[in-house]
């Protein structure tokens, strides 16, 4: 395959994470999927750097050039820690209020500004009150048709 | 150099420095009451080790040749700054051998010359006698320690100012001699008179300073080194050293090989640096227009005013003038400027001295009116001049010190009272001190065969000769402008005697120049002379107050008024025995010639005096029988009236002071004894007559002019109330006075002002830029939401703007 063929699609795979990401980033509220496409922008821009390591590397002629994969390697590992780090914080921050929504923790703002929440997350309902249960490992589950029902909500 | 001698040399500031620091570590909690133990014996040590110079320096500088006698010992570089000055042979005023690249190199130098033999002799003898007194004299004080410490940190700097062979070195510790002069004014801090007098000695001593750091400038651009001695540079310029990478000498200021070639400036850069060097002198040596400090000095503990503030640190300013006597010789302007700044300090403090009635203070006084001596003596130019000086400069320190110390028994006794209005007659109860200070007194007051006597009359001799070679000079020219005939008769007249000293120098003077040295050389004589008999009279007024008369104790004294401890009147003895004998020891020949000093001698084998101009004037010297005898006759007339005003008949002294008040004058401006007039048998007899005779009007007119008469003198009269005579001199001619009013108010004023452009106008410009950020923040304040979406936003925001840029602008 043509490098630079190989290196559009590459940028283009990068490019659509890294959107992806940035949009779920500003739109979402939620602490987790906020967190999550933080990620999603971080591998956009590491596939990005995979693809002009490997651009590059070629053009010195050498068809196996690792120095992108490995440097991505490298973030990975940093964002595995940045990963337990955030998700300590978000669990630590859902411990406080009992929410995962990141419009209630808006101390950072002058004095004098007023808090701003464009919508309010909506009550949880008593019936969205059902939890899944760990299931007992080495035995086939028994699926409860109320938790097959419930899950995606939560 | 010789092994020991250099050991010596670096012993005699080692010593006392080691103990200054082991006092000043230990003094305040181990050593106690003890503190003057490490102090006395380094000093002491320090003072053998100074004779062992002396006798070195003795010995070997006999066999030294015309160019005198000097070493020198580096004991490590300070400073060396490679190519520091280019010296432009094209400009005039740089001597044309010195012309070249120069570094900048200041070592760690001792010397060892005549001079400094003497000097290191006399502070390490003063001092060690002054250290063992004050353990008597400030026993008991709540500082011990530090008194004892600030001795030894001064007797490091002194004995290395006399002893360094260069000029940021001398500074250096002419500062650190101030520092110390400072610390110990303002001992009793407690005081605020001690602390302002500290204070005020340290200002004004700045202002001689700036001058004298201005000098070595001028020094340094003039002959590209600012050491004594010569020293060896490496030629070439930096980063080409493989070019010619030869040594080449540097010739030091004041080094023979200068001297002998007489390789200085000449005309205004010579007068310049000497004028600033003066004043750096005046500053230290309390010379007018700087004089005000040294009289407040005293409020400092009396062995500090008796060593520092009388026998040697005063002096570093004649010590200085007479090391760059050869400086000072280019320039007979500047010479003439020492001389009447000298001749006039001495008959201003000893006419203020006369009326003083602190102790202390007349004593103060006494002291700048020697130092004039010394300068006058320094100025007059000629080897017998610069060498009395030196000469009542080492004299000086004997009998002033014993003064001092004999007033610190005094006021030791009377329980720090210090006025002489206050006690009298202590004869019988303090014998000893009555008997040295009679002694330091008869020294003082220059009577045969007392030290000062040699020394003054030294310095009597050498305005003499000068005045009368000035006037050889003149007759000389005067007899060549007749007929050139005549000119080897004129040659004749060079070859007799001492006055044919200075042909050299003087043939380059124009006539009026030498008409103009003349008088002012005569009238500076005569002032000498004044100045010989003030001397007289003040100090043995202050004697007779002392010690005559009725005996009175002050309150104060308590059950104190007793003789001090023999650890305080021993050196008291030690000194007077030295008052007696320091002059008469190096009168060279009993027989013949009373004026061939061997003192002189010996200094006159320092570099500085030993070649170049001064050289030429050194004749062979002479004993002048009548300048001695009227300096004797002088001094004995102000001793004798001295006691007869002061000695039992108050009331003398007191028609002393309504004549010097002018009271008689005075009375004259009121009327009424034009009415009075009339009392008198022949004039009433004469008014009576012309009345009965109808021409009663003439009378009343006479009357009437008489009264015009009154009125017109009581004008200045009633002005001269404030400044008669007596005021005058009480109040010090109120120097302190003019200079605040001229000097102090004016800067207080421009403080003033700038004090306000500060806090107004500069903390306002930076309080203006201060006031930027909080505008900035306040309309940046909205945007601080908290949201953590928001600031996404903005990122990506400013990242778009920054592609967006990227793109549209491409270079």
């Amino acid at each position: 395959m043509n490098e630079v063929a190989l290196l559009y699609n590459f940028l283009i795979v990068g490019g659509v994470l890294f959107a992806l990401g940035l949009i779920g980033f500003i739109v979402r509220r939620n602490l987790i999927v906020m967190f999550l496409c933080a990620e999603l922008m971080l591998q956009g821009v590491s596939i990005s750097l995979i693809g002009w390591g490997r651009y590059h590397g070629s053009l010195g002629g050498s068809t196996d050039a690792w120095g992108g994969q490995m440097l991505v390697i490298f973030i990975i590992t940093v964002a595995a820690c940045e990963a337990g780090i955030a998700m300590a914080l978000i669990l630590m921050l859902a411990r406080r209020i009992g929410k995962l929504d990141s419009a209630a923790w808006q101390n950072l703002r002058e004095d004098g500004q007023p808090i701003y929440v464009d919508r309010e997350v909506p009550e949880e309902r008593t019936e969205d009150r059902v939890w899944p249960h760990l299931t007992p490992a080495g035995i086939q589950p028994l699926t409860d048709p109320d938790i097959i029902i419930h899950r995606p909500r939560v | 150099m010789d092994d020991s001698l250099r050991h010596y040399l670096i012993l005699i500031p080692a010593l006392p420095l080691a103990a200054a620091v082991l006092v000043a570590l230990l003094g305040a909690k181990v050593l106690r009451q003890y503190s003057h133990w490490p102090i006395i014996l380094a000093l002491a040590g320090s003072f053998v080790c100074s004779l062992a110079v002396l006798s070195d320096v003795m010995n070997a500088s006999k066999t030294a040749g015309d160019s005198g006698y000097e070493q020198v010992t580096t004991l490590w570089t300070w400073a060396d700054i490679g190519h520091a000055y280019n010296l432009k042979p094209s400009d005039p005023a740089v001597p044309a051998t010195d012309a070249g690249w120069r570094n900048f190199r200041i070592d760690i130098t001792l010397r060892a010359d005549p001079l400094t033999a003497i000097m290191l002799t006399m502070v390490t003898f003063i001092s060690s006698l002054v250290a063992l007194y004050a353990s008597g004299y400030m026993h008991g004080d709540r500082a011990y320690w530090r008194f004892f410490a600030y001795i030894g940190l001064f007797v490091f700097s002194m004995t290395m100012l006399v002893s360094v062979s260069n000029f940021v070195l001398l500074f250096v510790f002419w500062e650190a001699v101030g520092v110390c002069s400072y610390l110990l004014i303002g001992f009793w801090y407690q005081k605020p008179e001690a602390a302002a007098a500290g204070k005020k000695a340290f200002l004004v001593n700045r202002i001689g300073d700036f001058a004298f750091t201005t000098a070595i400038f001028l020094i340094w651009c003039t002959y590209g080194t600012l050491n004594y001695h010569d020293t060896v540079q490496e030629s070439g310029i930096r980063g080409q050293e493989s070019a010619a990478a030869e040594n080449v000498t540097v010739r030091g200021v004041l080094s023979p090989s200068r001297i002998a070639a007489n390789d200085y400036a000449t005309g205004a850069i010579a007068t310049a640096i000497c004028l600033l060097l003066l004043l750096g002198g005046c500053g230290k040596s309390a010379q007018f227009p700087l004089h005000v400090w040294l009289p407040d000095a005293m409020e400092g503990p009396t062995p500090v005013s008796a060593l520092i503030h009388a026998a040697t640190m005063v002096t570093a300013g004649v010590y200085m003038v007479a090391r760059c006597t050869p400086l000072f010789a280019a320039s007979p302007t500047a010479q003439l400027v020492v001389a009447c700044i000298g001749g006039f300090t001495a008959v201003m403090a000893g006419l203020i001295a006369v009326t003083q009635f602190d102790l202390k203070r007349v004593l103060a006084y006494s002291t700048v009116s020697q130092l004039g001596y010394m300068f006058l003596a320094l100025g007059v130019g000629t080897f017998s001049g610069v060498t009395s000086g030196m000469f009542h400069l080492f004299t000086h320190a004997f009998f002033k010190a014993l003064l001092f110390l004999g007033a610190g028994s005094v006021m030791h006794a009377m329980g720090g009272v210090i006025d002489m209005r206050q006690f009298g007659g202590l004869k019988r109860l303090m014998p000893y001190t009555y008997a040295t200070f009679l002694f330091g007194c008869l020294a003082l007051s220059g009577v045969f065969p007392f030290a000062g006597f040699w020394s003054k009359d030294a310095i009597l001799g050498a305005i003499h000769d000068k005045v009368h070679v000035i006037e050889h000079e003149q007759a000389h020219r005067a007899s060549h402008a007749s007929g050139a005939d005549n000119s080897h008769a004129s040659g004749e007249d060079y070859a007799h005697g001492s006055h044919a000293a200075t042909p050299g120098v003087l043939q380059a003077w124009s006539d009026e120049q030498l008409a103009t040295s003349r008088g002012v050389y005569q009238w500076l004589y005569y002032g000498a002379m004044f100045a010989t008999f003030l001397t007289a009279f003040y100090t043995f007024r202050a004697f007779a107050l002392t010690f005559h008369g009725p005996e009175r104790i002050p309150t104060q004294a308590g059950h104190h008024a007793h003789e001090s401890p023999p650890v305080m009147t021993m050196p008291l003895m030690i000194l007077a025995f030295c008052s007696f004998f320091v002059g008469l020891l190096f009168v060279g020949n009993w027989r013949s010639n009373w004026g061939v000093n061997t003192f002189v001698e010996f200094l006159g084998r320092t570099p500085s005096l030993a070649g170049g101009l001064i050289a030429a004037t050194r004749g062979v010297p002479e004993f002048h029988i009548d300048v001695a005898g009227q300096s004797s006759l002088i001094a004995l007339a102000g001793i004798g009236i001295a006691l007869f005003l002061y000695l039992g008949h108050s009331h003398e002294a007191q028609s002393l002071q309504r004549m010097w008040n002018m009271e008689g004058v005075r009375r004259a401006t009121d009327p009424a004894w034009i009415a009075r007039l009339e009392g008198i048998p022949a004039v009433a007899f004469v008014s009576l007559n012309l009345r009965r005779a109808g021409l009663g009007f003439v009378v009343s007119f006479l009357g009437f002019v008489l009264g015009l008469f009154a009125l017109i003198l009581s004008v200045p009269i009633i002005a001269a109330t404030f400044i008669t005579p007596y005021r005058l001199s009480a109040n010090k001619f109120y120097f302190d006075e003019i200079y605040n009013a001229l000097i102090v108010w004016p800067l207080r004023i421009i403080a003033g002002v700038c004090a306000w452009i500060d806090r107004w106008i500069i903390d306002g410009l930076v309080d203006l830029a201060g006031a930027i950020p909080p505008a900035i923040g306040y309309v940046m304040r909205g945007l601080q939401v908290g949201l953590v979406q928001f600031y996404a936003l903005a990122m990506v925001l400013g990242m778009l703007i920054l592609a967006a840029a990227r793109l549209l602008w491409s270079p």
